[in-house]
């Protein structure tokens, strides 16, 4: 009789440790997640990779603007340093080279020449490098000093002085430009450079197609002068 | 014929202290399995104490009862996770309708006598 019972006992058994164990479970553990609240953090989660996809478009297309803004920077700074190239080119700070012609004028040698009346006076050359300007002369030089917008051409004593550096004869003016247009405003009938060769100099001007010319050797500085906007209309 | 109330009753008690001496904890996930398997042992014993008061109990029957009712829960619940519905409602309100009914049969019994 007990034996055929035994199988109730061991039911019984089965039934006594399912319940201790899941009881324990049951305390042990983290309430399950709701099946409504997984549905939520479902529906979140596909809301959250969408907003990141979408996140994530963006940052792409911040960062090709920035890489397209990276490249403007160059270019701007590229820009910029032609410019200064270019200002540097103007203002005669570099040595700069073309087509163009060179003017060499001396006094007549020997010590009384027949024909020479006066010796070359700093008026002769300012009134060359005014002919010269004149015939839109780009760039200009006296015996190795540069002609820029500060420059002064003037006698010092029996010498002459450009940029305040003296000078010594023959007196050679390089000048960058059309040649033709140079050379033609120089010897036109009646010019400048007849009167100097009526008065005993010799003046030679040879067309030139490539004329280099040093830049200014002193720093250049303005002390007094300041950049002031200019007025709106 | 309290011979299987007392055989349950031991086997209950064995049962829970076995348990409280394993450190077994189930996971979560199954804890719809492992209540559909307490509601088929309960029905089973419950099932087979009327048995052994009315003097028919059959091991075979008893026990083959148990695992078939048990295997067939589960088989709902598993189909039911599937399915998106909560077949087991089925075994648990089966369970449930016997378990009160060997109840009153029992209690009548016990009254009786």
């Amino acid at each position: 009789m007990i034996q055929r019972h035994f199988s109730i006992a061991l039911v019984g058994l089965i039934l006594g440790l399912l319940l201790v164990l899941q009881f324990r479970t049951a305390n042990q553990q983290e309430p399950a997640v709701p099946g409504d609240r997984a549905h939520e953090l479902t529906v979140e989660l596909k809301a959250l990779t969408t907003e990141r996809a979408g996140l994530e478009s963006v940052a792409r297309d911040l960062e090709g603007k920035l890489a397209r803004a990276r490249l403007g920077y160059v270019q701007a700074e590229e820009t910029i340093k032609a410019q200064i190239r270019e200002a540097a080119v103007l203002a005669g700070m570099t040595r700069v080279a073309g087509p163009g012609v060179r003017v060499i004028i001396t006094s007549r040698t020997g010590a009384t020449p027949p024909g020479a009346i006066f010796a070359v006076r700093d008026e002769d050359l300012l009134k060359l490098v005014n002919e010269l300007r004149a015939a839109e002369a780009e760039a200009l030089s006296i015996n190795g000093q540069r002609l820029i917008s500060t420059s002064a051409i003037r006698l010092a004593g029996s010498h002459i002085n450009v940029n305040l550096q003296r000078i010594t004869p023959p007196y050679e003016i390089l000048a960058i430009g059309d040649p033709i247009a140079l050379r033609n405003s120089l010897e036109i009938k009646g010019g400048l450079v007849e009167t100097m060769r009526d008065w005993g100099m010799d003046v030679t001007i040879e067309t030139q197609n490539r004329i280099v010319i040093p830049p200014f050797k002193r720093p250049l500085v303005y002390d007094y002068t300041e950049p002031v906007a200019e007025a709106s209309h | 014929m309290r011979l299987g109330i007392l055989m349950a009753g031991i086997g209950l008690v064995l049962g829970v202290a076995v348990g409280l001496h394993l450190p077994l904890v189930f996971p979560q996930a199954y804890g719809k399995y492992i209540g559909l398997a307490m509601l088929a042992a309960l029905d089973s014993v419950f099932g087979g104490v009327r048995a052994s008061m009315e003097d028919r109990f059959d091991n075979a029957i008893f026990l083959s009862g148990f695992f078939a009712n048990a295997l067939l829960a589960a088989g709902l619940v598993f189909v039911g996770d599937r399915l998106g519905v909560e077949l087991y409602t089925a075994a648990i309100v089966a369970f449930g309708v016997r378990l009160f009914q060997n109840l009153g049969v029992i209690r009548r019994r016990l009254l009786k006598k």
